[in-house]
């Protein structure tokens, strides 16, 4: 088992954003992550990659206790993440924000730049461009770029296909299914069911903080609860 | 520097040749004692700003309390001369341990806080430092301390007229300037300027952002408690307000900002324009000019901030295409 999380809830204040949540990812899987807006997706996101503190529950990862660990810590562990908003850092150029992440294996500078310019070929972006000048789908690349520099063995993909047209849509996959190739483990959170039914083999769905339903995506889409979680109680019944 | 100037790296080069030659040849062409001492000025100015965008600049955390390195650098040398005769020179690296020691002791917890929260915090500090200081006699209270009068040896650091300030003062210019840029170019100089982006995305990829901000700060403070040594050794005497008024913070920010914070030259580029404007501002309105200082500081804070946060170079970078293409129609 590579990732485990075992009821973990986060509450702000009264609210509980996740409640009681399990996921359990074995190595070289793509799990996809769905539910409707406010589900507690990103939160436990951001729980998984250290970002938040969870209130209770715990999260390992190959073995080792996280649960408290430091975002930093997680990324040295081996769990990489991109986010919802995009967070290029502007000021750099596309090589220098994918070496920032390829400086966590490779100390040095030349190798830095050596790993980070493969990453950056593979993705299909150009080095020496500002990552100011980038439009979002640019940044989503570079940002999966920027995260697969630093060598992750679990890569949390919040959103990182959302607002693309059909034709980017379909280089991003590709994109995700080469970095599965390479032994990356993927969990992917994602409104377009495209994107899920074509890469993923296992499906969670998410409603109020917690997991009502798993399985492959074509008996996820089918599930009662799921279907009442999207489009509210007595939505299968008006459609028979 | 790749990133400072948008030119070819020969031209770069040869730019920054034309500058060491021209600020070591300065105070040969220009030996009238005037001259002299607005170049030592421009330089500490330098000095002390190059110090401070290590920190505030590179890592974006911009601290308003900067003056409390260097007003531990300017006293820690005149206060050991004071009490037990030492020279300066040797209370020089003592200064500077005491600043890397406060820097650690203050980052630790106003690194927690962020943007405007830590300025302030940093501006607090320092102030209450500077009353702490005026009321504690040991160190001179409100009156300060003085140097040497006459230079027992070399070591003093007290010389009757203002060159050898001007080539010492050169020479630590110039060393902060290669360490900035030696570690522009290292993974720690990424890792500032990730921290200065965003520090929640440069976290998620492993860099040890509280470690990182926090050696940046310790290196910053121990090259401006320099600056602050630099200061008191030539001028022999140092005040709470010369050493840890916030005017001292405000300058470097100023200064920094002026000519492009977070690049290698724009601290110096920033002194290189203000240093003379202030000299010309003191010598032609006498002591009433110092009031019109801080509204010209206050009047280019606003111009900076609204129009060009990224300062001078970053104007001239976008700039020089612009104008070269117009070079090239003509």
């Amino acid at each position: 088992m590579l990732l485990e999380a075992r009821d973990v809830s986060k509450a702000f204040g009264d609210f509980r954003a996740v409640a009681g949540a399990d996921l359990t990812v074995e190595a070289g899987e793509i799990v996809g992550l769905i539910g409707p807006n406010g589900a507690g997706k990103s939160t436990f996101f951001n729980c998984l990659a250290g970002d938040t503190l969870p209130t209770t529950g715990r999260i390992l990862f190959d073995g080792a206790d996280l649960t408290r660990a430091a975002p930093e810590a997680h990324a040295r562990a081996g769990i990489g993440r991109t986010f919802q908003v995009p967070t290029t850092f502007d000021d750099m150029s596309v090589l220098a924000n994918v070496m920032v992440g390829a400086f966590l294996r490779h100390p040095h500078r030349n190798d830095a730049r050596e790993h980070a310019r493969r990453i950056v070929e593979l993705t299909g972006l150009r080095a020496d461009q500002p990552a100011r000048s980038l439009g979002t789908p640019g940044r989503k690349r570079l940002e999966i770029a920027r995260v697969l520099a630093s060598g992750p063995r679990l890569l949390l993909l919040d959103e990182s296909l959302a607002g693309l047209t059909p034709g980017e849509l379909q280089a991003a996959i590709a994109l995700v299914r080469r970095i599965h190739q390479m032994g990356v483990t993927i969990v992917i959170v994602e409104h377009i069911m495209e994107v899920i039914m074509t890469l993923t083999r296992r499906v969670l769905v998410f409603n109020q903080g917690r997991v009502i339903a798993s399985g492959t995506p074509e008996q996820v889409v089918r599930d009662e609860a799921v279907i009442e979680a999207y489009l509210g109680r007595g939505a299968r019944r008006q459609r028979e | 520097m790749k990133k400072l100037l948008a030119q070819p790296a020969s031209g770069q080069r040869v730019s920054v040749w034309l500058l060491a030659a021209a600020l070591v040849l300065y105070p040969l062409v220009f030996s009238d004692a005037f001259y002299r001492d607005v170049g030592v000025t421009f330089l500490l100015a330098a000095i002390s700003a190059s110090a401070w965008n290590i920190v505030g600049g590179y890592a974006g955390q911009v601290s308003v309390g900067h003056s409390m390195f260097f007003g531990l650098g300017a006293y820690t040398p005149l206060l050991f001369y004071t009490l037990w005769g030492w020279p300066p020179l040797a209370g020089i690296p003592v200064g500077i341990l005491l600043s890397v020691g406060l820097a650690v002791v203050i980052g630790l917890p106003t690194f927690r806080l962020s943007g405007h929260y830590f300025s302030m915090a940093t501006i607090a500090v320092a102030e209450l430092i500077r009353i702490f200081v005026g009321t504690w006699a040991l160190v001179g209270g409100a009156i300060g301390l003085q140097g040497p009068a006459m230079a027992r040896g070399w070591w003093d650091l007290t010389f009757r007229g203002d060159l050898p300030y001007y080539y010492i003062f050169l020479a630590v210019l110039a060393l902060v300037l290669a360490v900035t840029f030696a570690l522009e170019r290292r993974r720690f100089g990424y890792y500032l300027r990730a921290i200065k982006s965003s520090e929640r995305a440069a976290r998620s990829l492993g860099v040890p952002v509280r470690r990182v901000k926090l050696q940046a700060l310790a290196l910053s403070a121990a090259f401006t408690s320099a600056a602050g040594s630099l200061y008191g050794v030539k001028t022999g005497f140092i005040d709470p307000d010369s050493g840890f008024g916030i005017l001292v913070s405000v300058q470097m920010v100023i200064f920094a900002a002026l000519g492009g914070a977070g690049t290698l030259f724009g601290p110096l580029l920033g002194a290189l324009i203000l240093v003379p404007l202030q000299t010309a501002s003191n010598t032609w309105f006498g002591g009433g000019g110092s009031g019109l200082t801080f509204v010209l500081y206050g009047g280019i804070i606003v111009l900076i901030a609204r129009f060009e946060p990224g300062g001078l170079f970053d104007l001239w970078r976008r700039l020089a295409p612009h104008l070269r293409r117009r070079a090239h129609a003509a």
